[in-house]
């Protein structure tokens, strides 16, 4: 089936006579035609950029410029006169940063993209010689071949995809795709594992939650698992201690990775005894991965600390697409006369323990200095929000003359709720440190400012007057 | 005299604009509470120099004298007093 929808594909593209040295757009939600039309591409050794399609139409235009794609292509399941691809112009306008500056290990295949906080989302351009090896490890690391079921749960464009489908179908194993629409329905994706007797599950700790919840209605255990891998996110011990039972054949392993590198440290938890660790340390780093942590003053911590986390693997991009958003995320330590040491500087905020495991901190974005003392805005605003009237919260970092910087809380309250700032402030008495109080509470009833893609714009959250400003 | 009721005013005014002066118990620990920071006490000394004419020493500048409504009260009164000596 996907090797006739394949043929089928590479025969309209060549049909086209697309520019080989320029790359293509795709935009396709995941299904099986768009699989077969992302092998089309690696077949034809084409690079592609593969945006998430709930992106809005203007930013997907805006992506597929930047990256100077010849065309853009969509999957079709029933075509008119049987056509597989739909072929379209590519978006006018816009400063194309094709070919990226760095791409010298052999050209470029995959352009994922990684959500900023704010703006355009980041192209990120894989090497084939990094996918293959990436491809290689994840197959040796967790069995995968050709007699392995994989469960790919993440969309399409996520990096988590190299080791779901694109490890999978590489060594001839069989990918069960998890339809997007139906991604938090407990039963179906029960279902789904147990009916295809899937070997091999990676998926944010929300998949486990409902895998768990819905096992427990009907009592069933996934004994057909072998490899459970965690990703993406902090999985809570409430959860993690049900998944020895639910998964009653396999190891659990936490895996730590960006988009620009892909996957950098691995934790594999022993949880006999019910020994559940509530802070998951993030593992060691894969063979062939360097992984560093910043003391903040041009050095490293060797012993226990806490400081960013910067590595350098085997699978990473040389660099962003658009080369000005290199700076300050990805550097050239200076070397030894080996090859030149380029490391990725994660965002995120470690600890090394006595015991050298480390652990997540938080992303150094949400920590500021308030009087010298180094607070997560992030702990700040879920203290508030564990107030039952607040809807939703953004807590910032003012400048201020005097105390460098200082903290302004905006709190949207339920419309009928009396919540002020004295209560508020009485609430999160218990919960904060001192340095981590804001110094302005503002309470409004309307919705936070939003990003293009639905999440707190935290740029124009700032006290109000210069709200006013930023706006302008 | 008691001058709980003007600290309270001046308090709700300069450092929680959304909340009513009678919310604010006389009580409330504005140190703990991330109302007055050491910063905000600044304001609060200026205050008490220009409203009551208060010197305030130095040396007394302590948290402490400040936490509460009831403690910045207290010291306008004490403070008071031992200017009528």
């Amino acid at each position: 089936m996907l090797a006739e929808r394949l043929a089928a594909i590479d025969a309209e593209l060549a049909a086209h006579d697309l520019p080989r040295d320029r790359p293509v757009g795709i935009r396709a939600k995941k299904s099986p035609e768009a699989i077969a039309l992302v092998l089309a591409c690696l077949q034809r050794g084409l690079p592609f950029v593969l945006p998430s399609v709930e992106l809005a139409a203007d930013t997907l235009d805006q992506l597929f410029a930047q990256a100077g794609v010849s065309r853009v292509l969509a999957p079709l399941s029933h075509g008119e006169d049987g056509a597989a691809v739909l072929v379209g112009d590519p978006p006018a306008g816009g400063e194309a940063m094709w070919p990226p500056p760095g791409a010298s290990d052999g050209g470029v295949s995959f352009m994922l993209t990684t959500s900023g906080s704010t703006g355009l989302p980041k192209i990120v351009p894989l090497a084939p010689s990094g996918v293959d090896r990436f491809t290689e490890w994840a197959a040796t690391q967790f069995e995968i071949g050709p007699s392995t079921a994989v469960l790919n749960y993440a969309p399409l464009n996520f990096d988590l995809c190299l080791l779901d489908i694109w490890t999978t179908l590489k060594v001839g194993g069989r990918v069960v795709l998890v339809d997007q629409d139906r991604a938090t329905n407990g039963a179906y994706l029960a279902d789904l594992v147990t009916e295809r007797s899937v070997n091999v599950v990676q998926a944010v700790p929300m998949l486990y939650r409902l895998l768990i919840d819905e096992a427990r209605e009907s009592g069933r255990v996934f004994d057909s698992v072998r490899y459970a891998l965690t990703t993406g996110d902090k999985m809570p011990a409430s959860t993690l201690k049900e998944l020895p039972e639910l998964f009653p054949n396999s190891r659990l392993f936490n895996v730590y990775g960006c988009t620009e590198t892909n996957d950098s440290l691995l934790y594999e938890f022993d949880l006999a005894d019910g020994n559940v660790p509530t802070d998951i340390p993030i593992g060691q780093p894969l063979t062939g991965v360097t992984a560093l942590i910043d003391d903040g003053n041009d050095g490293y911590i060797d012993g226990p600390g806490v400081g960013e986390l910067v590595v350098k693997t085997p699978f990473q991009t040389s660099g962003y697409l658009n080369p000005a958003l290199n700076e300050g995320k990805f550097f050239t330590m200076p070397d030894n006369g080996d090859e030149p040491r380029r490391f990725f500087r994660t965002g995120d905020i470690v600890r090394r323990h006595d015991d050298a495991s480390i652990t997540l901190e938080g992303r150094s974005d949400f920590y500021v200095k308030v009087r010298g003392v180094r607070v997560s805005t992030q702990v700040v605003e879920q203290a508030i929000q564990e107030h039952p009237s607040v809807i939703e919260v953004a807590v910032v970092a003012v400048p201020d003359e005097l105390a460098g910087s200082r903290l302004h809380a905006l709190v949207r309250r339920e419309g009928d709720s009396k919540l002020n700032s004295l209560s508020l402030r009485q609430h999160c008495t218990s919960r904060l440190a001192r340095t981590e109080m804001p110094s302005t509470i503002e309470i409004v009833t309307e919705p936070l400012p939003k990003t293009p893609t639905g999440k707190i714009d935290r740029k124009r959250c700032g006290p109000r007057q210069e709200r006013s400003h930023a706006r302008g | 005299m008691d001058n709980t009721p003007k600290v309270k005013e001046f308090i709700v005014a300069e450092f929680m604009p959304d909340v009513s002066v009678d919310e604010l118990d006389a009580d409330f620990d504005l140190l703990e509470g991330g109302v007055v920071d050491s910063l905000g006490l600044l304001k609060v000394v200026a205050w008490l120099e220009t409203e009551f004419n208060i010197e305030v020493d130095d040396s007394e500048l302590g948290p402490e004298s400040f936490r509460t409504v009831t403690a910045i009260s207290d010291y306008i009164g004490q403070a008071q007093t031992s200017n009528a000596d």
